[in-house]
């Protein structure tokens, strides 16, 4: 898929369209869905303020504003936890080496939200959100266009990430997701099935509450070191057997 | 290339697939993934048609439900039926057919079989309802053995009277090394299991590069972990090592879980020997209650009918399980036996590898068959 511009050179093209495009089309069916989409950029809080922005604003007269805010970047993951509801989209702007993206979108799933990471410099070494936008060259978190011959920058990105969801909408077919998934399709038996969630409460010796799936339940921990409220566990039939690493590499 | 599209990310798995390329070369490769989740990741994400075509997956005997022989599931129906008992199993052990039908079935007849999530939810029942005599059908590897453990402290320390394990819990180590003694099949390394190595850690492995010189890597979930396994595999035979690596390291350490580890020696012991759906007999490959449980063991407390079952002569999960045969390739898939009325184990489960093929694999195959055409 390519994003070309008026003067028809391809601006967009190859995985980064790619990446744009299925990122737009989650988003839209979430925003069909009910979601709100939260916005973090703990390296320029601006951007996280831009895209919410545009997001709330019709493309054009007659299309759909869709819920957008703008999450504080002193400590995201303590805002999103607060603020989001299961099903909510939250998208990330920053490169690798910001603080608080990755406890972040660590504990994305555990809450129930579809994470969206638009980065630039050196990409994560491993799969960090459900979508993964990442731009290549020097100045692309610049607020202008970027240097000549870099033609993506984060807010040519958000653009267009903003109006092909407004275009998904206008195809109401596209906004339920095709049902080729078998139902019950995640084994209860747990058995290799395990599910991360994250603690909100340790309620006594041997039981904490945690969010997992952005459903809460009490689950044993008295088979992992203590934990303390925001930590990350792996759980196996209503048990905590695991402590999984959710800060920073 | 559609399936990398569909990847978390796209650019980090085409990445790793030119690397496997590269380190493939013309050679056949046939690798064995252990674990049923992986299975299931492998078949969901089209992981298979990505792969080069001399690098093979064979699907191992790691789903806990498909290891499940007929003749305890006909146990565990006689158990369900006695008068006064409150029979408790995780959702798929329902639809696994025995002999003489199914959990399910069984409810229908009138037994009173409840679905839990935990065997900690079994325990709760028992405690709720003291006229009721409470049993918890206990399978699984290590990942669920901690939490059948642990129900089982909290009902002597408790000192719940009414509650009973079945248990059929199974280790994964035996039947790894009863299909390396396999004289039918030829491997050239292990992904091996992501959750289960959580709490047994990666030492249990090492026969597996000392004594069979096959290489061994610990993989996660998401399809980007399992091209990484494989990436490290072909490496490792590459450079001429071989040896147990680790790549899923945001869960699993070195030593496991030792407390999981302590309660679990706390509470059971190992069998003698265990019958394996399509592997047979394997001796110490199961785990029952020590006899200071003995007051929750409803193999003690209850007949048992123990009768052992052969499998209907027409499935072939045995064949399938020790990764022989592929699904497609046995004589009653997606014919007589389909995941709403499965014949055998394999089908049941969505861990399963007839399950997930079935559900996910099938018309892609179909596909890629009809394009090479």
């Amino acid at each position: 898929m390519t994003f070309a511009a008026s003067n028809g050179t391809d601006v967009v093209a190859g995985d980064l369209a790619d990446a744009v495009a299925a990122a737009s089309l989650t988003l839209a069916r979430a925003f069909a869905a009910g979601a709100t989409l939260w916005c973090v950029a703990p390296e320029w809080p601006a951007h996280a303020e831009h895209v919410a922005v545009e997001f709330v604003h019709p493309v054009i007269v007659g299309t759909r504003a869709f819920p957008a805010i703008p999450v504080g970047a002193a400590d995201p993951v303590a805002g999103v936890r607060v603020l989001a509801r299961p099903g909510d989209v939250v998208i990330v702007i920053g490169t690798t080496r910001a603080t608080g993206i990755r406890p972040l979108l660590r504990r994305a799933g555990a809450w129930g939200l579809t994470s969206i990471w638009l980065g630039t410099g050196p990409r994560p070494e491993a799969a960090w959100a459900d979508h993964l936008i990442w731009l290549q060259g020097p100045d692309a978190h610049g607020p202008g266009p970027g240097v000549p011959g870099e033609a993506v920058d984060f807010v040519l990105a958000y653009h267009l990430l903003w109006e092909l969801t407004q275009v998904v909408f206008e195809h109401p077919g596209l906004l339920t997701a095709p049902v080729d998934e078998p139902a019950g399709e995640v084994c209860i038996t747990c058995s290799d099935e395990g599910r991360l969630a994250e603690v909100e409460a340790v309620t006594d010796d041997a039981h904490a509450d945690v969010l997992a799936g952005g459903r809460r339940e009490s689950i044993d921990v008295r088979l992992v070191d203590p934990v303390e409220p925001g930590d990350l566990v792996l759980v196996h039939a209503g048990v905590a057997i695991a402590v999984v690493d959710g800060a920073e590499p | 290339m559609r399936f990398v599209d569909e990847y978390r990310d796209p650019v980090a798995a085409r990445t790793l697939l030119d690397r496997i390329r590269v380190l493939a070369g013309d050679d056949r490769f046939k690798f064995m993934e252990v674990c049923g989740g992986h299975t299931h990741a492998i078949y969901r994400h089209g992981i298979e048609h990505i792969l080069p075509e001399g690098v093979e997956l064979v699907h191992g005997p790691g789903c806990p439900v498909c290891v499940i022989p007929m003749g305890r599931v006909d146990d565990a129906i006689a158990v369900a039926e006695q008068p006064g008992v409150t029979f408790t199993a995780f959702g798929d052990m329902m639809r696994v057919p025995g002999s003489h039908g199914t959990l399910l079935e069984s409810k229908a007849r009138g037994a009173d079989v409840r679905v839990v999530y935990s065997p900690l939810d079994a325990l709760r029942i028992a405690i709720d309802e003291p006229d009721r005599r409470v049993v918890f059908f206990a399978v699984g590897f290590e990942t669920t053995a901690p939490s059948t453990a642990l129900t089982l402290l909290r009902a002597r320390e408790l000192d719940v009277g009414n509650f009973d394990v079945f248990c059929n819990h199974v280790t994964i180590v035996p039947p790894v090394k009863a299909i390396l003694d396999s004289p039918d099949l030829r491997l050239d390394g292990f992904i091996g299991p992501g959750h289960v190595s959580t709490v047994i850690g990666q030492r249990p492995y090492r026969f597996v590069p000392e004594r069979y010189g096959k290489p061994l890597v610990t993989a996660g979930f998401e399809p980007l972990d399992v091209l990484a396994a494989i990436t490290m595999l072909l490496e490792q035979i590459r450079s001429g090592r071989c040896e147990v690596e680790n790549q899923y390291t945001r869960a699993v350490r070195e030593e496991g879980n030792p407390r999981a580890l302590a309660v679990m020696a706390e509470t059971f012991e190992l069998r003698p020997h265990f019958e394996w759906r399509g592997l047979g007999f394997i001796s110490q490959s199961a785990l029952q209650l020590r006899p200071e449980f003995a007051a929750w063991d409803a193999e003690r407390r209850y007949a048992i009918p123990g009768v052992r079952v052969a499998d209907p002569k027409a499935c072939q999960c045995g064949e399938v399980l020790k990764g022989v045969i592929k699904p497609w390739e046995c004589k009653v898939f997606g014919t007589a036996c389909t995941p709403q009325t499965p014949i055998g184990t394999c089908m049941v489960s969505s861990e399963g590898a007839c399950a997930a093929y079935y559900n996910f694999g099938r018309l892609h195959r179909e596909a890629a068959v009809a394009l090479r055409r």
